[in-house]
């Protein structure tokens, strides 16, 4: 028993290191080449455009639900009022970044990883290598980068969508109005929360990158190997986004307190 | 540009209309097989295990972080409002119970066990497997697809109550390292806003959610195109159509449980 989980959490910190150190290896290749901007513009175009009915879908959802939950909450207190400031500060924070880039995952991340894996499987990335150019420059890279920007600009529109979602709901069945709903926001939502947002936004785009990238190139054993291999990607990327998001929320406390406290901004 | 809407229209709608179909015959050969008494037990045993035993220790490990976040975000929102926290473990025992636990559990068990069946059953349907199943006369939707709906069902109830758990024991380790709270202070004050039914609507989501994953992933598990892409699609879509349903399920079940 006690064998199993050594070994267990030993090969994800592997595959943590490795995803790392392939992560660093492309954005090597980045800053040594660049990336042509057609290809660049494709890649977004095929990753990021095609997504975005998804992500406003969800984040609308998202947004609707969190105001239901937070409402029901409320609602024992009579303290309606805070509705619009909670439940925009929850979603913006962190509800909306971890529930998003769950679908993220799946959407943009699994593509990626089908697609290379595709690729790998059918020895186009070694017809490539034939080819005497290098498979990192020309196939991953742009996709890397289009992942890293797409789902970032993805994530703040679905956040933006929530808040929206958030003041539908509860216009039409909360009862609280949506110019009390809005003007309510600012008190308690402040730069740092939007910061939190968005920096949590950037971080799970590169680890959506990151991960889906990884997996899709290293994928072995033709068309099992490649359904194993969205699976497993999904898996790592929904545990690593999961992590980040402790790690950041910690992180950009801590320097809020840092910067309110001790240098009393 | 008419046909183009038109083609378009009966894609989305075609849609919707298989996945019933597909759920009518579910129900069907579950009853014939409970009926005859030819329940195939042993496959759903083995089902629960690889679906269940496997994804838990993920599952536990993601549900755990959650719940630290969730303390910490609480606590920083109460002392926003009401300038104190005493009242973080009810608050977040409630949205755990409601909201996290049910929708993370299932979010994780798309991708874990979603994309698992889809890319399986597709990779069963490209070598030829499923025709191999047809001539010994095995219905393949009677082998492959009724015991793994059972156990992806029962897991995906199990575990979401499971993970409440471990995540209560979460938040109150991060309450005790961070916040200050004893163990004893957290449990006493944890149920204060959470009652039986809250449970049962936790049960109902789950069960709703454990139909819906295995429902979507042996849909495109079935429908994957020939070679190593069709698997690749297949996988891909069950991960993605999951993970939408699962939120809009949420939002309709909340909807209907809570606020009418």
């Amino acid at each position: 028993m006690m064998a199993v989980l050594r070994n267990s959490a030993w090969s994800t910190i592997g595959e943590l290191g490795k995803t790392t150190m392939f992560g660093c290896e492309v954005v090597g290749n980045l800053l040594r080449y660049g990336t042509p901007f057609r290809g660049l513009l494709l890649q977004m175009y095929v990753v990021g455009v095609r997504s975005i009915s998804t992500t406003v879908f969800t984040g609308f959802f998202v947004g609707a639900i969190m105001a239901i939950q937070i409402h029901l909450q409320l609602r024992d207190f009579g303290a309606q009022a805070f509705l619009g400031g909670l439940s925009a500060s929850v979603t913006l924070r962190n509800v909306g970044p971890l529930l998003i880039a769950f679908i993220l995952s799946g959407k943009v991340g699994a593509y990626t990883t089908a697609e290379l894996g595709t690729m790998q499987v059918t020895d186009q990335i070694s017809a490539i290598r034939c080819l005497g150019m290098d498979p990192i420059r020309y196939l991953v890279a742009p996709r890397f980068l289009a992942v890293v920007v797409s789902s970032f600009l993805l994530l703040v529109i679905g956040l933006m969508t929530a808040i929206g979602g958030g003041a539908l709901i509860a216009a039409l069945d909360l009862g609280v109005n949506t110019l009390n709903y809005v003007q309510n926001i600012p008190t308690i939502v402040t730069g740092w929360s939007i910061l939190t947002g968005v920096a949590k936004s950037f971080v799970f785009g590169v680890i959506i990158a990151a991960v889906s990238c990884y997996r899709g190139y290293t994928t072995r054993n033709g068309a099992s190997g490649v359904g194993e291999n969205v699976k497993s990607a999904s898996v790592q990327t929904l545990v690593t986004i999961i992590i980040a998001d402790f790690a950041l929320s910690n992180w950009i406390g801590g320097l809020m307190d840092f910067c309110t406290e001790v240098l009393g901004w | 540009m008419v046909t183009a809407i038109g083609a378009h229209t009966l894609r989305i709608l075609s849609h919707p209309v298989e996945i019933a179909y597909f759920f009518t015959q579910f129900l069907k050969l579950l009853a014939r097989q409970l009926g005859t008494g030819r329940f195939r037990f042993r496959q759903t045993v083995d089902q629960l295990y690889s679906v269940g035993v496997e994804s838990a220790g993920v599952i536990f490990f993601s549900i755990g972080v959650v719940s630290l976040i969730l303390v910490l975000e609480f606590s920083f929102h109460m002392k926003l409002v009401l300038h104190q926290d005493s009242l973080v473990p009810a608050f977040s025992t409630v949205l755990l119970i409601r909201e996290l636990g049910p929708v993370v559990t299932a979010l994780l068990l798309v991708s874990r066990v979603g994309a698992g069946l889809a890319a399986e059953i597709a990779t069963m349907k490209i070598t030829d497997q499923i025709d191999a199943l047809r001539l010994l006369s095995i219905e393949p939707f009677d082998y492959l697809v009724v015991p793994r709906w059972i156990a992806v069902w029962l897991a995906a109830v199990l575990l979401t109550i499971l993970s409440i758990g471990v995540a209560i024991l979460g938040g109150a380790t991060i309450a005790a390292i961070k916040l200050g709270y004893g163990f004893g202070e957290y449990f006493n004050s944890m149920f204060t806003f959470s009652h039986f039914s809250d449970l049962i609507g936790c049960i109902i989501k789950a069960s709703v959610f454990g139909n819906l994953l295995p429902l979507i992933a042996c849909y495109h598990g079935f429908k994957a195109k020939p070679g190593s892409e069709g698997v690749g699609m297949a996988a891909t879509s069950a991960v993605v159509e999951g993970s939408i349903v699962v939120i809009l399920a949420d939002f309709v079940v909340t909807y209907l449980f809570y606020t009418l």
